[in-house]
């Protein structure tokens, strides 16, 4: 049993928190994305479990043991770094057999195990070049392969294709799927490509400013989202979001536009909210929406086309490649009224009833408990 | 046009080159010469007899023996230290984070802007309480006071250059601290140690100023202070013997060059552009 707990984690750099009070529990054998735009705190995060950087407060549980104090190379854990962070003194099979020498195997047991990962990863060829001497795709196997060769506990993983180009990165990305559920080890995979979260991802933690979002499968992230951050960070074009208020009789206004929301589904308490709508819950034909077309994207098996209305602003819609206004022209569209998200107008929370699958987290709320303690 | 101002160029770096080339000519030629042909007029270019008299005399008659280990001793000592410690220093200033890290880098540029002139005396006096007025060791503190703050620097901007992601990796992989230092660190370091290590030599080789002054014991004297002492008085200059003897002080540096030219090349190229 590796489970992986932080608990109400935090770190900070001097003033600034680059981490708030972390609760994040992955249970063994599971992949877990941390997934989040630029500085949010994942790579700070993944350090902390690697043990390269220390909480300001809080615990780290990797298994059974509290590992707060307990160095990287005792961690049992391997980490593939963004950079690679291969020896560059050192040839591909130095490499991937140093951690066999930092802990005392054997040499005559060393080469069988290196040739082993070596062959899994197609590395034979190589292995007595230099990293430089290597293509990044190549050197990211090596990467791997240093982390592979020691059959660790955890697999720790920094954003590790995004130096590969498109077509190497969906390559890597179906090995990695495949040798999780090979080796069925924990893996905790930090990215901000929402694409090889929602691929790979047993669960993905969407983090934000150092604070996580939502833990939830790539299921539940989309269909669910639990507050306008996440609602708009994932999905690809992203959620149409639009600000207005609800009335006491539980209608949504902006603008011109306005629509009834069913009580039964939303927490339809007045005052002021955004209203949710994914591309594709969008049609153009037929509805009570007039809209213009701004621009029409084909990408070939579909149409990403962008309205302006009155009330809701700038809409993204998605339609089948069919469908395809002409840029100008003013079209009727309709909304799928079951596909609705609702957020909170201050802080943005998730509104709809639905939510008994989504794992919230509570944002701030368990840090400012802590701090009037 | 093209043409001349390359003809031009070829002129004034070859013109350059003579200028440079000329006096350590003459040394090798003079260190050859026999004593009755040294004054000759007008001179000859290339000994019409070559001998290595003076060679055997400054060998067998005079300390120089004593003075080149003396040498030896004061610059490869001065090179660890400094070396050393700016390795550890530079390692301090690039990796850890701690207040006024910046500042206690310039603070030690600023020390080498300080003529030291102004240094000796109260140095010599620092010496003299110590109780080390002349001794190797004293030149050894003495050189490493000024060597130091250029090796930090220098060090410093190749540390900064080897990414940090690589000790990190070492961690994970289940090296110490020191053992991460020795296995990854210092592989990638060793061009700006090698560099540093040269200019800190070079400039132990050749120190004169506070060797004259801090030791006058033929026991601790090194080559730069005791072939003058040795071979110029008030009313005779040994030509022969001074020649033969520079010959033999730069041919330790010319071999070292020789063998580490391109790690030294490369290491002022760091020094220059990063940091
Ligand atoms: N050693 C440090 N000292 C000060 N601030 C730091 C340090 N390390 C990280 N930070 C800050 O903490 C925040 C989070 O950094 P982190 O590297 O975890 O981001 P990230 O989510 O991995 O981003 P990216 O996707 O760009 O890699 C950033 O604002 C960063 O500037
Ligand atoms: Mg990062």
């Amino acid at each position: 049993m590796t489970d992986v707990i932080l608990d109400q984690v935090e770190k900070r750099f001097g003033s600034f928190t680059a981490v708030h009070c972390l609760d994040l529990h992955i249970k063994s054998g599971e992949f877990v994305a941390l997934l989040g735009p630029s500085g949010c705190g994942k790579t700070t995060t993944l350090r902390m479990l690697a043990g390269l950087e220390f909480p300001t407060s809080g615990d780290i549980r990797i298994g059974e043991r509290t590992v707060n104090d307990v160095p990287p190379g005792k961690r049992d854990i391997a980490m593939v770094f963004q950079s690679y962070a291969l020896y560059p003194h050192m040839t591909v099979e130095q490499n991937i057999a140093y951690p066999l020498k930092k802990r005392g195997v054997p040499l005559a047991e060393r080469g069988a195990m290196v040739s082993k990962v070596a062959e899994l990863l197609q590395l034979d060829e190589l292995k007595d070049r230099k990293p430089k001497q290597l293509s990044g795709g190549q050197q990211q196997r090596v990467a791997l392969g240093r982390a592979l060769v020691r059959d660790p506990k955890v697999f720790l993983l920094d954003e590790p294709l995004s130096n590969l180009d498109a077509k190497l990165r969906a390559y890597m990305r179906a090995e990695l799927i495949e040798l999780h559920a090979r080796l069925g080890r924990t893996m905790v995979y930090v990215t901000h490509d929402q694409l090889e979260a929602m691929t790979m991802a047993d669960r993905i933690a969407i983090m934000n400013e150092g604070r996580l979002q939502q833990l939830g499968t790539p299921d539940e992230v989309y269909n669910c989202p639990a507050n306008r951050f996440v609602a708009g960070f994932i999905g690809q074009p992203s959620m149409n979001i639009a600000d207005g208020t609800l009335d006491e009789t539980a209608r949504f206004r902006a603008g011109s536009f306005e629509i009834g929301l069913d009580p039964e589904r939303f927490d339809t308490r007045p005052g002021p909210v955004a209203l949710g709508l994914r591309p594709e819950a969008i049609s153009i034909g037929a509805g009570p929406i007039a809209a213009r077309v701004r621009v029409v994207e084909p990408t070939g098996h579909e149409n990403i086309i962008i309205l302006e209305t009155d009330g809701l602003g700038a809409l993204t819609a998605r339609t089948a490649v069919q469908v395809r206004p002409t840029v100008g022209e003013t079209v009727q569209c309709g909304i799928d009224a079951d596909a609705l998200h609702l957020f909170d107008g201050a802080d943005g929370r998730r509104r709809n009833r639905d939510d008994s699958m989504v794992t919230q987290t509570p944002v701030g709320e368990r840090a400012k408990v802590k701090e009037s303690q | 046009m093209k043409m001349s101002r390359r003809i031009l160029f070829n002129v004034i770096a070859w013109g350059l080159v003579l200028a440079v080339a000329f006096p350590l000519f003459w040394m090798i030629v003079t260190s050859l010469k026999p004593g009755f042909e040294l004054f000759r007029r007008p001179p000859t270019m290339l000994p019409e007899t070559v001998t290595f008299e003076h060679y055997w005399r400054l060998l067998s008659e005079t300390p120089f023996l004593l003075y080149f280990r003396n040498s030896v001793i004061l610059a490869s000592a001065t090179t660890v230290v400094v070396v050393g410690i700016g390795t550890l220093g530079a390692y301090s200033l690039v990796r850890f984070r701690y207040r006024g890290r910046e500042s206690l880098a310039f603070l030690v540029l600023f020390t080498y802007l300080l003529p030291s002139v102004v240094l000796i005396i109260p140095l010599y006096l620092f010496m003299v309480k110590l109780g080390l007025s002349n001794t190797i060791t004293s030149l050894v503190i003495a050189y490493t006071t000024f060597a130091l703050p250029y090796a930090l620097w220098l060090l410093r901007s190749f540390m900064a250059g080897i990414p940090e992601d690589l000790e990190s990796a070492a961690l994970v992989d289940g090296a110490s601290r020191l053992g991460a230092f020795r296995d990854v660190i210092l592989p990638q370091l060793l061009p700006g140690i090698i560099s540093t290590a040269l200019f800190t030599f070079i400039l132990a080789w050749n120190e004169y100023l506070y060797a004259l002054v801090l030791v006058n014991s033929d026991g601790a004297r090194p080559l730069t202070t005791g072939v003058m002492t040795m071979l110029i008085s008030a009313f005779n200059i040994e030509w022969s013997l001074l020649m033969a003897a520079s010959v033999m002080m730069s041919v330790p540096l010319i071999i070292v060059f020789a063998f580490l030219q391109s790690y030294l090349t490369r290491g002022f190229g760091a020094g220059a552009v990063k940091g």
